[in-house]
């Protein structure tokens, strides 16, 4: 749950997402689910020569298990808040797996 | 050309006479069929009965008796009666119509009367065994909705005495006086001469007049004096009023099994029924088992006067009719209404009947759909109703000629009602059944998962859980502030308020008979079912059943299935262990202390969000309790952090590992902690922090490492944790300075004499920022409160001097780089603060260890743009006017 609440507060940030086939898409995320599944608004693919299929595309939705990385813009990361809910996922694990 | 080859048109004289009763103008269903082609070759009879009559096993008809009802010689009406069939085929089309149209609005098919024939414990024909029993044949003024007069009574009596079968449960009025049919038919007769005289309105008799047009449904009766309060039993199709479906009725001889119709026993007597006749009779011997109470009299206009009801044997037709009179007397209403409830199922077709008859929802609650079928029933007689009723249904026009002025008045404000009415609901239901329940059901479903979707679970019920689950986005919304769509509210809460509100929105009065609440409720329990699943579903990952090879592993979202499964040997890991070196044992320990430390911050914090409300005189001792049990909470997690972050364990000054709070101050999680970590800690334990660090400064590795020289600058991850140390560390450490007293000051300046090596210290930015620090600190004092004890301030001299003279060797290399650099401020601020303290000779010696730079400075900012000078000259200036000087002086 980490990662998707984490997502959560990027919607409406722009994002670079990368998928596993390397083609790049930057865009705003508008929203994200469990699976991470994303949905970009106002898209459009990092390097249009290689993708020149890609131009025309302005919303897409990515499958979350075709994602490679997702850049992120880092003033939108509290790192230490990041790090408390890393700390309560473990130990949430922790407490599950006992 | 009959079906089964024979000729259907009976030989004149073989079959029944026209003449004889019932027979009259008999609708023949084949008669186009024989009129098309028949008549050439005639067969006779003798010629193609096969003799299969006398294979008729008739050895049980001696039990027909029984079944059927004793001597037909009781039945005094035969073969005299009215005319019935001839009137009836009148009407035929009408009443074939009637029939079609109720089959085809009769929701259930409907039930062969035997299936329910086997059921009742009681037949009600037990009374016809008796050889002495003559049937009473006075209808029972109850049916009828007539409160039999002057028989309460012995009506109370009798129902005591035959209480135990249900059927017979109303006792039938005892008969006063017996009216053959023949006088029932001359009054009839008579009555329909004079029936368009207004008749009083209360009447307990009931000799129906028959009008012109509703004869037809009056004569289907004419053997059917039985008994009704003796013969039905519910389930059992007896007397006429339950005689075969609608369906069955159809042409003489084939209607509705002769004997179950004629409880007298009088086959081949069977009426010419058709179905609406016996379907508006149906309530009737619905009524009698249920107990309707006597009906109190009501306004009839088709009641004859003077003739007493139990006296008269009924045709029971006429009864039916009257039955949907709606009842003026509010009484009868709910006695009718209340009953219902209570009708026994088994009877299953009969009872949509039941409602639909009910005269006063048919007039009072406006059904029109359902009120159709009924209304066409009833069609070929409708006007007979009353016509003083309020709300009666007019289906002829010319019903309204009949009426008065003032009813009709009345029926036409009911009529705009009712349109009014309908008009709304048609309005409302224009877009209904454009979605079937199931649509519903699915849209619901895709809702409710998303909803489950935005909350990751129902399972987390409370914000808390939410907290727990969601933490980092429900925190950073919180700071933040949440993106525009996602509200605040946990969403599990929300998929729960959501289908408590789907529930109350179909909930309360609707809830019965509507088709989506069902639905609701089954979602309902669906997600609830989901949810216990989940909890139930085993807590391992794995799931291997008995005597099988392979395992289910179980996987979701959130732990998925891995992959690999690797165990580790423990062997291996001792192995390990053993080789790991001592420092990288105290490097885990450390960092296992700090995610110690940060999981109690953490409790401590999730704690501080539960506090309860405070405490004031007027609370009431739950509160107090609430908030004692707080509070020794939020001091058992203070000592718990206290003991976490290792700051009592002894310091040993020989140990070569730091002492573990030192040690954990090297990692960058552990220098965030601190701020933290003040935040719930008392003064004195802040105090106990800040002299641990003083006395360990040269341990810390902000310190140790970080001494530069120009030759050998800062690795940037050394100047990386110098940063983050000023940015987490020292702002709670200079809080804390900055309220200290002087001798407080005086203290630390000694520990950092004593404990460490000042030179060392003073050399890095850390350490320069600290003693600038306590020198401020004790200016800032001197400054407020000059008046403050002079052995204070001669202690503080004393510590100056200290500082200065061990300082004094090393301020030629406080610079750590060349003068081209800009990042010496925080030298020049130290220096600075020593001159403010320092003796006019120590500023001397001061000047002298940094003139040199103060001179390359000034220099430099001579051959660089005055906006790139100007920074360096104030931060040399910072130091110059301290002690008296400024730089414009030099120039």
């Amino acid at each position: 749950m980490l990662f998707f609440s984490f997502f959560k507060t990027l919607v409406d940030h722009e994002i670079t997402v990368e998928l596993k086939n390397e083609i790049c898409i930057r865009g705003t995320l508008k929203s994200v689910d469990q699976f991470l599944n994303m949905k970009l608004d106002n898209a459009g693919v990092v390097e249009d020569v290689r993708w020149p299929h890609l131009v025309s595309t302005k919303d897409l939705f990515i499958r979350g298990s075709v994602v490679r990385y997702v850049h992120l813009p880092s003033s939108a990361v509290d790192t230490q808040l990041l790090e408390d809910a890393t700390r309560r996922e473990a130990e949430a694990a922790k407490n599950k797996a006992k | 050309m009959s079906f089964f080859g024979f000729d259907t048109t009976l030989p004149r004289g073989a079959g029944h006479s026209n003449r004889a009763p019932g027979f009259g103008q008999t609708h023949d269903p084949f008669a186009g069929l024989s009129a098309a082609g028949g008549d050439e070759d005639v067969i006779d009879f003798e010629d193609t009965y096969d003799g299969l009559g006398d294979q008729l096993d008739e050895t049980d008809d001696a039990f027909n008796d029984d079944t059927f009802g004793g001597e037909p010689a009781s039945q005094q009406s035969i073969g005299k009666d009215f005319d019935f069939s001839g009137q009836t085929s009148q009407i035929a089309n009408t009443l074939r119509e009637e029939e079609m149209l109720y089959r085809a609005r009769q929701p259930p098919p409907q039930r062969a009367p035997a299936q329910q024939a086997t059921k009742p414990a009681r037949s009600g024909y037990e009374s016809y065994t008796d050889p002495n029993y003559i049937p009473q044949l006075e209808a029972r003024a109850d049916i009828w909705g007539l409160k039999p007069k002057n028989q309460t009574q012995s009506q109370s009596r009798q129902q005591e005495n035959q209480s135990p079968a249900p059927a017979a449960g109303r006792a039938p009025a005892p008969a006063k006086k017996m009216l053959s049919l023949d006088e029932v038919e001359a009054m009839i007769r008579a009555q329909s001469m004079g029936q368009s005289q207004p008749t009083p309105p209360v009447q307990h008799s009931q000799i129906p007049e028959m009008p012109s047009q509703m004869q037809p449904q009056s004569h289907v009766q004419p053997f059917h004096q039985a008994p009704y309060s003796q013969g039905p039993f519910p389930g059992m199709p007896g007397p006429p009023g339950m005689v075969g479906p609608p369906g069955m009725a159809g042409p003489p001889g084939m209607a509705g099994p002769p004997g179950i119709s004629g409880p007298q026993g009088m086959p081949g007597l069977p009426g010419a029924f058709s179905g609406p006749p016996h379907i508006l009779q149906r309530p009737q011997q619905q009524a009698a088992p249920r107990g309707y109470g006597p009906r109190q009299p009501q306004q009839v206009h088709a009641e004859l006067p003077g003739h007493s009801v139990q006296g008269s044997p009924m045709p029971q037709p006429t009864a039916i009719l009257q039955r949907q009179r709606p009842p003026t007397d509010s009484t009868n209403q709910q006695r009718r209404h209340t009953p219902q409830p209570q009708v026994p199922v088994h009877h299953a077709p009969s009872q949509p009947r039941q409602i639909l008859q009910n005269p006063n929802r048919l007039s009072g609650h406006g059904q029109p759909v359902m009120q159709a079928g009924q209304r066409g029933s009833a069609g070929g007689h409708g006007h007979n109703r009353g016509p003083s009723l309020p709300g009666m249904v007019v289906t002829h026009p010319e019903q309204l000629l009949h009426l008065t002025e003032e009813q009709r008045a009345a029926f036409l404000e009911e009529d705009a009602k009712r349109a009014k009415r309908n008009h709304k609901i048609a309005l409302l239901a224009r877009d209904n059944g454009l979605m079937t329940p199931q649509d519903k059901n699915f849209i619901t479903r895709i809702q409710l998962q998303q909803l489950m979707a935005a909350s990751g679970n129902v399972e987390g019920q409370g914000s808390e859980a939410a907290l727990a689950e969601d933490f980092y986005y429900q925190v950073f919304s919180q700071i933040r502030g949440a993106p525009r769509q996602t509200p605040h509210q946990p969403a599990s809460q929300f998929a729960q308020t959501y289908l408590f509100q789907t529930s109350s929105r179909y909930g309360a009065g609707r809830r019965h008979g509507r088709g989506g609440d069902n639905h609701m409720q089954r979602m309902e329990q669906q997600v609830q079912r989901a949810v216990e699943a989940a909890k139930a579903r085993p807590k391992g990952k794995q799931l291997v059943f008995e005597g099988t090879l392979g395992k289910i592993a179980f996987s979701n979202t959130k732990t998925p299935r891995p992959l690999l499964n690797v165990t580790r040997s423990e062997t291996v890991d001792k192995l390990k262990a053993h080789a790991k070196k001592s420092s990288a044992m105290d490097r885990k320990a450390t960092l296992r202390n700090i995610e110690a430390v940060y999981l109690t911050l953490m409790t401590m914090e999730d704690h501080e969000r539960l506090i309860p409300p405070p405490v004031r005189e007027g609370s009431d001792p739950e509160a107090i309790q609430q908030h004692m049990e707080w509070r020794t909470k939020m001091e058992e997690l203070h000592a718990q952090l206290w003991q976490d972050i290792k700051i009592m364990e002894p310091i040993n000054p020989q140990s070569l590992t730091p002492h573990p709070f030192i040690a954990m101050l090297a990692h960058a999680k552990g220098k965030k902690a601190v701020p933290r970590i003040f935040r719930h800690i008392d003064d004195t334990e802040r105090l106990t922090v800040l002299t641990m660090i003083v006395v360990n400064l040269d341990k810390l590795s902000v310190i140790a490492n970080g001494i530069a020289t120009p030759e050998e600058p800062l690795s940037p991850s050394v100047r990386e944790e110098i940063e983050l140390f000023t940015h987490t560390v020292m702002p709670p450490l200079f809080a804390h300075i900055s309220e200290s007293q002087l001798n407080m000051i005086i203290g630390l300046l000694g520990l950092v004499l004593s404990h460490t090596h000042p030179q060392i210290v003073a050399r890095t930015k850390i350490g320069m920022n600290l003693l600038t620090m306590f020198l401020s600190r004790a200016e800032l004092l001197k400054q407020s409160a000059p008046e403050m004890d002079v052995t204070e301030w001669e202690k503080w001299t004393e510590s100056y001097n200290r500082l200065f003279d061990a300082i004094e060797p090393a301020l030629p290399y406080l610079f750590p780089n060349t003068a081209n650099d800009t990042d010496d401020r925080h030298i020049w601020g130290f220096l600075a603060a020593m001159g403010v303290h320092a003796s006019p000779e120590q500023q001397q010696r001061l000047v002298l260890g940094v003139k040199d730079r103060v001179m390359e400075t000034v220099t430099m900012s001579k051959t660089l743009p005055t906006d790139l000078a100007a920074p360096r000259l104030a931060n040399v200036n910072l130091f110059m006017r301290a002690i008296g000087l400024d730089v414009e002086l030099l120039g």
